[in-house]
């Protein structure tokens, strides 16, 4: 045999070649000006810019618009079209805006702030922010760039609505789908269900800010194809990287991994029936579970066992004495549900979803575990669109959900504990919680640090003993992206999914 | 002719009707509230004046016979409705989804054809051999593997090792022509392959039969070499059966492209279709299926009607 090359092999090589040179080499196309590729998990239903349409429409919000104020990469509340804030003598929040323009090239003024926040408390509009600025009984604005904010009660929390990505200002008069918004850049062009071309806006009160001149989102459904994209050169950042791709990116050496932990799974009870009505059998599950082996089998070890409140252990409002208070005890929980009048057990439902992997795994993890003490669940894993429907009419005894707070605060978790909003399939059902709630109004209405600390200390105590909701893990949340991104930042906890703010600062480099 | 053409549409047209009434009523019947749905999104609780607000204007506080009456009345006038979700016209949606779709099939039965023919064709000539052998053995693994995991494997490959092409995703021709042929290659070929499989087994088998055929065997005595046999005498005739399940396969790509289309990130209808029925889109669910059942039905007309004039012994209307 042998190696020489002839007449037929280096044809064939010939033409093999030819026929792949047009192909080229990806890394070659890799650069290309300051425009950078986000690998978007899904296209925004719609554009409307007060409505609860998802994290990847919130960050594409973030783009386009800003609110009053936003949170920094280290997680504190900052200004954005205001650039003071405070409350007067009499408790009402008085916000003093910058000087900034919508895109459009008009000021904004004190006028599009108060129409903003009419329009939306307007039911019509299907604001996700309707219910809190319903508290707001009166917008003055004695000038155009002072807006003034009178509430029945003082709230300290009410700086903080104004920060959330479904909370932009806009223009007055403009369709609540404007493509103007006063953010660092201007959408220019839409492909439905594909891509969006946004471009730097050159008024942005930012002085030098944004630092790319655009960003093409492209979506990319499927998680791998996401993390795919990345290896090969597709994209420059990618969000909701897959926990099982998480490794991949850390280790290969052109791409990087920003991960924090955030978003977080928990039980939810049927409290309108028995079992689950009796808090003595919600702690006998708390304790039943060990949050490790949901951690392993759901998110690949990337997160935490979740055993109190999510509170996370950097917030002021942590206790440590709660740290490990649902804490894994089989024992414990025998003898829970041996007090509540079930000795040997009994059966139920579990509600979750075959349609997302950690929530199937999480659920089968819980019925393992809770059969051990005697409660024998029966799943049901309905696709995603039926196992809301279920949830929102208490068609089940125990489920498992997950979700972020509105943010790092306490009074972020209103949406998940409180029992005295109406159903909804992210808190347990028909379970009144009224020392909760009066605790949660407590808190909003509190200024004092140490006395908000004393009053949500009081309420994790509270939710502890009577488990309305029953936390189990946290998990991780990861945006992974090329090494010369610059300036993106996974924000802290509860607040992951604001981090499209930092796509101002965001550069190659 | 015309009377019979005429009758098989009104048929058509019924079986059209039919499949809508039943996904329309389907569709309300399945748990899920668009409106909910659209404003929970991220796992947030949506406000129930919001959503009782929005389903007001969705039309979805109407009782079911209305909204059924509405809907039908607008397809009957051509009018397939707006998107629940952002108010997009679903007729403009379909026009400009459809064609993604048709060009991966398109692209895929040219692959499996070109390749299918002239393989199968080479099995049935070496029956037996080592070569068919092969073959054989390579069409039965192509048709066992499910179509997600070829793809994995070849964006595993082709994009994140090698990097020679994009791992998913979608560029218009009139945008960028070279990007969007190599977004196009592995998609279409990730379909091909098993489409291919098919070809060179219906190929194969035909061509056998053929072969023994008493034409074959005269065109043999006359002592005409093989190549022309095969070309002129052969192969032609063994394409009709070969042809016609081809056809059948890209019928049923029409609607089943989904898993290519999520893997590739290939924005064609099946992967509309599905983030309808995710969403409780009811616009945009009947409109694609108004559109796919039509291509069906219509489809098998036209081949009944092509098959009747190209051969006599087909009868279109009983004696």
């Amino acid at each position: 045999m042998t190696n020489g090359l002839n007449r037929r092999h280096f044809l064939a090589t010939s033409l093999a070649a030819g026929g792949l040179g047009f192909l080229g080499t990806r890394a070659a196309l890799a650069q290309e000006g300051g425009t950078l590729r986000f690998a978007l998990s899904a296209f925004p239903p719609n554009f409307e810019a007060w409505t609860s349409t998802g994290t990847a429409a919130g960050t594409i919000k973030l783009l386009m618009h800003r609110g009053l104020l936003s949170y920094g990469p280290d997680g504190m509340l900052r200004g954005e079209l205001a650039e003071s804030w405070e409350t007067d003598a009499e408790g009402a929040w008085v916000f003093k805006l910058r000087e900034a323009k919508w895109h459009d090239g008009s000021p904004v003024t004190a006028e599009d702030v108060a129409w903003t926040i009419a329009e939306v408390a307007n039911p019509d509009n299907a604001a996700f922010r309707q219910g809190q600025l319903a508290m707001i009984t009166a917008v003055e604005t004695p000038d155009a760039r002072t807006v003034r904010m009178v509430t029945e009660e003082p709230l300290a929390v009410l700086p903080g609505w104004f920060a959330h990505y479904h909370m932009p200002i806009l223009k007055k008069g403009e369709p609540k789908d404007t493509q103007i918004g006063a953010g660092p850049f201007m959408l220019d062009a839409i492909d439905r269900g594909v891509s969006l071309s946004l471009k730097a806006f050159d008024g942005y009160y930012k002085e030098g800010l944004p630092k790319l001149a655009g960003i093409q989102a492209i979506v990319y459904a499927d998680e791998n194809l996401r993390v795919a994209a990345l290896q090969a050169g597709d994209v420059d950042l990618a969000e909701y990287v897959p926990w099982q791709a998480m490794d991949q990116v850390e280790t290969d050496s052109a791409l990087k991994l920003d991960v924090v932990d955030g978003p977080f799974m928990y039980l939810t009870f049927n409290g309108s029936r028995a079992p689950f009505d009796n808090p003595l059998v919600r702690r006998a599950a708390a304790h039943a579970i060990n949050r490790a082996d949901i951690v392993a089998a759901a998110f690949f070890g990337r997160g935490g066992a979740l055993e109190h409140l999510p509170i996370a252990e950097g917030s002021e409002f942590y206790n440590a004495e709660f740290a490990n208070a649902w804490n894994y005890d089989p024992e414990k929980a025998k003898a829970l549900l041996a007090e509540a009048g079930y000795p040997d057990g009994f059966d139920c439902t579990m509600l979750s979803t075959a349609q997302y992997g950690m929530h199937q795994s999480t659920a089968e993890v819980c019925q393992a575990y809770l059969s051990m003490i005697g409660i024998n669940v029966t799943l049901d894993l309905p696709e995603w669109s039926s196992r809301v429907q279920k949830g929102n009419e208490g068609q089940y005894d125990l489920a498992i959900m997950g979700t972020t707070a509105d943010n790092n605060d306490p009074d972020g978790l209103v949406s998940v504990v409180d029992g005295s909003l109406p159903n909804n399939f992210v808190r347990s059902f028909g379970m009144p919680t009224p020392e909760i709630t009066a605790l949660f109004a407590r808190g909003r209405a509190a200024f004092d640090p140490a006395e908000r600390q004393a009053i949500y200390r009081e309420l994790e105590q509270v939710a502890i003993d009577t488990a309305p909701i029953v936390g189990l893990a946290w998990r991780a949340q990861g945006y992974g992206m090329k090494s010369n991104v610059n300036g993106f930042a996974n924000l802290p906890g509860q607040l992951t999914f604001y981090s499209g703010i930092t796509l101002e600062e965001t550069f190659f480099g | 002719m015309l009377r019979y053409i005429a009758y098989r549409s009104l048929v058509a047209l019924f079986l059209v009707w039919l499949v809508v009434s039943l996904v329309f009523l389907l569709l309300h019947l399945i748990p899920g509230d668009p409106a909910e749905l659209l404003l929970s999104q991220g796992s947030l609780a949506a406000d129930p004046a919001a959503v009782a607000a929005l389903r007001e204007r969705m039309g979805l506080n109407d009782p079911l016979w209305r909204q059924y009456l509405d809907h039908l009345g607008g397809v009957l006038t051509g009018d397939l409705g707006t998107s629940f979700r952002d108010g997009a016209p679903v007729a403009e949606q379909i026009a400009l989804r459809l064609p993604r779709t048709l060009e991966v099939i398109g692209a895929a039965t040219l692959l499996a054809a070109l390749l299918g023919v002239p393989l199968g064709t080479y099995a049935a000539v070496r029956a037996g051999g080592k070569a068919d052998g092969l073959l054989s053995l390579l069409s039965s693994i192509a048709l066992s593997t499910p179509v997600f995991v070829v793809g994995s494997v070849a964006i595993l490959i082709f994009a994140q090792k090698l990097q020679w092409l994009p791992a998913g995703g979608f560029v218009s021709f009139s945008e960028d022509p070279v990007q969007h042929l190599k977004l196009l290659i592995l998609p279409a070929s990730a379909v091909a392959i098993s489409l291919w499989a098919v070809i060179t087994r219906m190929t194969r088998a035909t061509v056998i039969e053929v072969l023994e055929r008493d034409y074959v065997r005269t065109a043999r005595a006359k002592g005409l070499s093989r190549a022309p046999i095969l070309r002129r005498h052969v192969v032609r005739n063994a394409m009709i059966p070969v042809l016609t399940i081809t056809g059948l396969e890209m019928g049923t790509l029409i609607g089943g492209t989904v898993l290519v289309e999520f893997v590739f990130n290939w924005p064609g209808l099946s992967g509309y279709l599905v983030s309808a029925v995710d969403a409780r889109d009811y616009p945009e669910v009947v409109g694609i299926v108004i559109v796919i059942s039509m291509l069906f039905v219509f489809l098998n007309l036209a081949v009944d009607v092509v098959n009747a004039l190209l051969d006599p012994r087909i009868s279109l209307v009983k004696s």
